[in-house]
């Protein structure tokens, strides 16, 4: 064995690769092809599924998948640039409906397509990263269709011209629209926006530019607005029909800016019909309407608002500063009342509530109202008239209400401490004269001032209240220390916090015998137990009851003011007596005297005494009797005093010189409460804070508060820097 | 008639078989059968059978796979027959759903164990998003797909390769050491399934552009790439990418005292958001963690080891792992002793809990560094031959998953519900996978 002869090997390289018949790729495509035509002509019964899948798996398979791939992409071109052609063919109104039948039956093919080819899909497509079939089939239906040069603008004319037949309002086969457009989303969103929403809404934008115009020239504001809000309502429910729900903001805002925006200034201001007559003849729909509309532009609402204010402004300066409406308080505040609950019923109906509408609503009171001073003074009024007797019958909420709608008017007021002086001059009245209606009411009032501008704002109001409950257990106490006393004349005494009420200078005066004697019993009574105090008679303010019996024996009781009383009592002794006389025995001032002999001998049916001679006023020389004839149908028999309701040019003066005198310490108080904190401020920021400190109760002078500095530097508060002599130094 | 309209009958090469559509139907749309039953294609008449031209034995399984969600394959069917089979029907989704269940870590199973021909340690294993892995190996990254199967591997310039990440299931990148005055190396993105270079990444400092070695990689959810960079003239720091550009849209500049271009471990906060970056010993002397925040360009949080008493090397940090829902950052010494530093103050120290000295009894020869690794709530570490699953609040170990050859782990990554882990010896590194749900 071993000596056996060596041979060569010769190995031979392996010949016979292993190679596809290149052959079979070409033999399998032509079957894949062919099927691909079956399939778009509709003809595709006959074929099997698994040999045109299997087909096309093992082509990929055999590393022909790039053949496959660009056989689908030729083949497919072919079919669209043949279906193209047939749709260009087709005439008039058959012309869309053509496409949509293409582009269905494109669906469908593409679709078994797809399948037959998903093999490919699914590795061969996926490793090179190459575009999918579907979305393959799609652009390749987007550039040999919908992109075809005489497809292209036809069909966008023609989906316009449908769109503007459906604005004049004829009816449009929606449906197919609808198809058309959902062609156009399904190519992509890109496609959809340049090749429709595009020059739709550039359309569109002409259409209602032109339009709008036509419509301003010749319908009035309410009608115009009605016209867009259709229009708008049209648009958006064109959207739902046939639209990417993503156009209805931008065809909304076409409509918005070409209808509304454009024309806004002109609809606002337009006469005998925009937001003025509207306001005037409370048009709420339309209002509601134009707020609606006009909420959707830039500066819309602002417009409005603007418009709003200014008329406001105007209409109520005319309506405080006229004169002939200032002459009864009462009217005057139930006018703005009025005004207020109208627009409260416009903002909250037309304009939903918006929160800057209220807030022009109040600043426009606020700077209308304090136009005229005597405001302060005239709600004082309308809450004085309205506690005294208007509530009665008026339900507990009803009058919250109203107290909370003076509360409204009352915030707008800056000057709130001049409210402040006639509420408590008006209370006073009320409370000594016995006439508040409901003292709930009262209290509730106080309680409001005081949540708006704190304690310090009532103290002296609440006091008030606590003077009358007092008083009210004083009487009780002196009369169950004297039981004798329950014979004879009853004597009724409130004792009055001095501070707490409107100060008004003792006026003394001889009272009857029978009273001064009750009276001193009281003094000594009060004195006895609160010690340490000193009473003073208010005679001016007090009333009386008195029984007065007449010529032919009537009986009446009489009720008088405590002055009249006096003179009244006279009469009880003598038959007759001059003015001299009278004045004399009571010791009445003159002006008192005269005003209360007026109100007793002059006022008709009222005239409890005669006067000799007879006339208008009272004079030095003229003489006083009992009217024996006297006759009213009541027995009681109220006299009144000639008092004005409103103040007199000169009371009014006074007023404001209190309230003018009060303020001074207040400001005083804030610089000193500024400057100790800030211990160095300059002229101009003393004067901004100091005005905002006090902002809640009065609108502070700046020449005042220049006053009061001066003031506080002479006292040595506060000094000028020596170097600037702008600024203010603290002095500790 | 109601039931005989649904049923179907196959011939599958010479094989009869009877089904329903309802069966069928669970194979989805997109799918051979899903295509077959499609109003357009014109289905033959009930009683005649349809004819596919394929392996019957695999019909059989799939078929079964489709009835039950169950994967059964009898041994006498070769994995890559049935794997061949299923992508003809487009059923290899299936195939891989039913192949093993949500991941646990107290379930695992070895289910594979892949030999590779490389030269060396491996350096990195990271799990892919679908079930395949990369494995780098000096110089190359080697590509498995879920099926085990491998693709060409991938290289940048051959240079040296320090990490590997996947950003989806098709792209991979791979970071790697420059070469000296060739521009090579630094980042680049790979195509998984066919190993081709996609793009390459690239740094500038001042307008210029600089050639880099890239270390440890960190994605964003918000399409960031974030790697560890070392520049020639001491550019060192954090560059950030785009995953969509590719273009640098950020570079954190690492401060004296501080490492951040060397750093061993990168990861992404999303709740924080802010990027953790972690310098280890040995490859510096010492540790230094830092969470970074890119929208202030600021070091929010930071720890080191220097000059804290030190018993020796004995709690030296090797890995650490930020735990977003506790608020630690957990660490690892290398005797496997876990520590927590709590991320809500500043300048605290390492809560050690030593739980098992008795690992040092016997170490092996060549030692490899423990690893750290989070997933849902379960905490994994790596040491020597074994891995070690940590749950609850207190991290109790509740399982331990060791193999008896191939030598300690120096790397594992846990994705696609499948733990990958790399072995140091033989090159072969392990595959686990939770079954699937048992049956009641």
């Amino acid at each position: 064995m071993s000596n056996q002869k060596k041979r060569n090997f010769q190995i031979e390289a392996f010949k016979h690769r292993v190679v596809v018949d290149p052959k079979y790729a070409d033999k399998t495509w032509q079957i894949l092809e062919r099927a691909i035509h079956q399939i778009y002509n509709q003809d595709a019964s006959g074929l099997s599924f698994e040999e045109l899948y299997r087909n096309a798996y093992n082509m990929v398979l055999h590393k022909f998948g790039e053949k496959l791939y660009t056989g689908f992409i030729v083949t497919m071109t072919a079919h669209l640039k043949e279906k193209s052609k047939l749709i260009e063919a087709a005439q008039g109104g058959s012309f869309l409906e053509e496409l949509n039948k293409k582009w269905n039956e494109h669906n469908k093919a593409l679709e078994m397509i797809r399948d037959i080819l998903m093999y490919m899909d699914r590795t061969y497509i996926e490793s090179t990263k190459k575009t999918h079939v579907h979305p393959m089939g799609l652009s390749l239906w987007r550039d040999n269709v919908v992109h075809f040069t005489k497809i292209h603008t036809r069909l966008l004319n023609t989906l316009l011209d449908l769109v503007q037949k459906e604005r004049t309002g004829e009816v449009i086969d929606r449906g197919l629209m609808r198809n058309v457009i959902k062609m156009f989303m399904d190519l992509g969103e890109s496609v959809y926006q340049e090749d429709f929403e595009k020059p739709f809404l550039d359309a569109s934008s002409e259409f209602y530019k032109v339009e709008s115009q036509e419509f301003i020239e010749s319908c009035d504001c309410g009608d115009y607005l009605k016209k867009a809000e259709k229009r708008l309502t049209e648009e958006i429910d064109r959207v739902g029909h046939y639209l990417d729900p993503k156009s209805e903001e931008k065809i909304t805002s076409v409509v918005e800016k070409e209808m509304i925006a454009n024309h806004m200034q002109r609809l606002v201001h337009m006469d005998n019909s925009g937001l003025v007559y509207m306001l005037l003849h409370d048009k709420y729909e339309d209002l509601g309407r134009m707020y609606n509309l006009f909420r959707r532009v830039t500066n819309g609402l602002l417009t409005v608002r603007d418009v709003m204010t200014s008329h406001l402004r105007e209409m109520g300066k005319q309506l405080v500063t006229d004169p002939e409406k200032s002459k009864d308080p009462v009217e005057f505040v139930q006018r703005l009342l009025d005004e207020r609950d109208k627009y409260d019923k416009v903002i909250s109906t037309a304009f939903g509530n918006d929160k800057t509408f209220q807030n022009a609503l109040n600043s426009s009171f606020e700077y209308f109202i304090n136009l005229n001073a005597r405001s302060p003074e005239f709600i004082s009024l309308f809450v004085d008239d309205k506690l005294r007797k208007g509530i009665k019958g008026i339900v507990d909420v009803d009058v919250e209400v109203i107290l909370d709608k003076v509360m409204m008017l009352f915030r707008y007021l800056q000057e709130k401490d001049v409210f402040e002086k006639y509420y408590k001059q008006h209370l006073a009245k009320r409370l000594l004269s016995g006439k508040t209606v409901s003292d709930d009411a009262e209290r509730s009032l106080i309680v409001k001032l005081k949540t708006e501008c704190g304690y310090q704002f009532t103290s002296k109001l609440e006091g008030m209240f606590t003077d009358m409950k007092t008083s009210e257990d004083t009487m009780r106490g002196f009369y169950g220390s004297h039981p004798e006393l329950s014979e004879g004349p009853t004597l009724i005494v409130q004792v009055l916090t001095t501070g707490s009420w409107p100060t008004q200078p003792a006026v003394p005066c001889n009272l009857p015998a029978e009273v001064s004697v009750l009276c001193e019993k009281f003094r000594s009574y009060y004195l006895g137990t609160h010690t340490g105090r000193r009473l003073t008679w208010q005679t001016n303010m007090g009333t009386a009851d008195i029984k007065a019996v007449f010529g032919k024996g009537q009986k009446h009781e009489l009720n008088v003011s405590t002055f009249q009383m006096c003179v009244l009592m006279l009469f009880n002794n003598a038959d007759r007596l001059s003015y001299k006389e009278i004045e004399q025995a009571t010791e009445i001032p003159a002006s008192d005297l005269k005003r209360c002999l007026q109100s007793l001998a002059c006022v008709k049916g009222k005239n409890v005494i005669k006067k000799e001679p007879m006339s208008k006023d009272i004079g030095e020389e003229d003489s006083f009797y009992v009217n024996e004839k006297f006759t009213s149908k009541f027995y009681k028999v109220k006299i009144g005093t000639v008092v004005a309701q409103k103040e007199t040019e000169p009371e009014k003066q006074e007023t404001r010189q209190r309230v003018e005198e009060d303020r001074k310490p207040q400001i005083e108080a804030a610089i000193v409460r500024i400057m100790k904190s800030r211990k160095i401020l300059d002229h101009n920021n003393i004067i901004a804070e100091v005005t905002k400190q006090l902002q809640p109760r009065f609108l502070a002078n700046p020449t005042e508060i220049k006053k009061r500095i001066e003031a506080l530097i002479e006292r040595d508060f506060l000094e000028r820097d020596s170097t600037d002599r702008k600024l203010y130094r603290y002095l500790a | 008639m109601g039931i005989s309209k649904d049923r179907i009958k196959f011939n599958v090469g010479g094989r009869l078989f009877e089904t329903t559509a309802t069966t069928l139907a669970n194979a989805g749309r997109d799918s051979f059968f899903g295509a077959l039953f499609d109003d357009g294609w014109n289905l033959s008449p009930q009683d005649s059978v349809i004819f596919v031209d394929r392996n019957s034995d695999c019909f059989a399984v799939l078929l079964d796979l489709l009835r039950t969600g169950d994967l059964n394959v009898p041994a006498n069917i070769p994995e890559r027959l049935l794997h061949r089979e299923a992508s003809f029907y487009c059923l290899l989704d299936h195939v891989r759903s039913a192949r093993w269940g949500p991941f646990d870590g107290n379930r695992l199973r070895l289910s594979d164990s892949v030999k590779g021909t490389s030269p060396g340690d491996g350096t990195a294993i990271r799990a892919g998003p679908d079930g395949g892995c990369c494995v780098a190996h000096g110089s190359v990254v080697h590509v498995y797909d879920w099926m085990l199967e491998e693709h060409s591997p991938i290289n940048l310039d051959y240079q040296r390769v320090n990490d590997v990440g996947w950003i989806d299931s098709d792209n991979i990148v791979l970071s790697a050491c420059e070469r000296l005055g060739r521009g090579d190396g630094g980042m680049g993105l790979f195509s998984s399934s066919s190993g081709d270079l996609r793009y390459k990444f690239q740094v500038s400092h001042e307008n210029q552009v600089k050639s880099y070695t890239a270390g440890a990689l960190s994605f964003s959810p918000d399409y960031e790439i974030f790697a560890s960079c070392k520049g020639r003239s001491n550019e060192y720091g954090i560059g950030v990418w785009d995953q969509i550009t590719g273009k640098q849209t950020d570079f954190f500049y690492e401060s004296p005292g501080w490492s951040l271009g060397d750093a061993d471990k990168l990861q992404w906060l999303n709740g924080k958001s802010c990027l953790l970056v972690a310098t280890l010993f040995p490859r510096k002397d010492n540790c230094y963690i830092s969470l970074l925040d890119f929208r202030d360009k600021n070091m929010v949080w930071s720890w080191s080891d220097i000059g804290s008493p030190m018993a020796i090397d004995e709690k030296r940090v090797r890995d650490a792992i930020a735990m977003e829902d506790s608020n630690s950052i957990c660490v690892v010494n290398e005797f496997e002793d876990l520590g927590f530093i709590d991320l809500r103050m500043y300048g605290g120290s390492v809560r050690w809990s030593s739980r098992s000295k008795l690992m040092k009894s016997k170490m092996p020869d060549e030692p490899c560094y423990p690893k750290l690794a989070l997933h849902e709530g379960q905490l994994f570490s790596s040491m020597n031959d074994s891995i070690s699953v940590f749950c609850g609040p207190d991290w109790v170990l509740t399982s331990r998953l060791r193999r008896s050859y191939g030598g300690s782990i120096c790397d594992f990554s846990i994705g696609g519900d499948r733990l990958f882990a790399l072995h140091s010896e033989e090159n072969v590194f392990d595959v686990w996978e939770t079954p699937p749900p048992p049956i009641i």
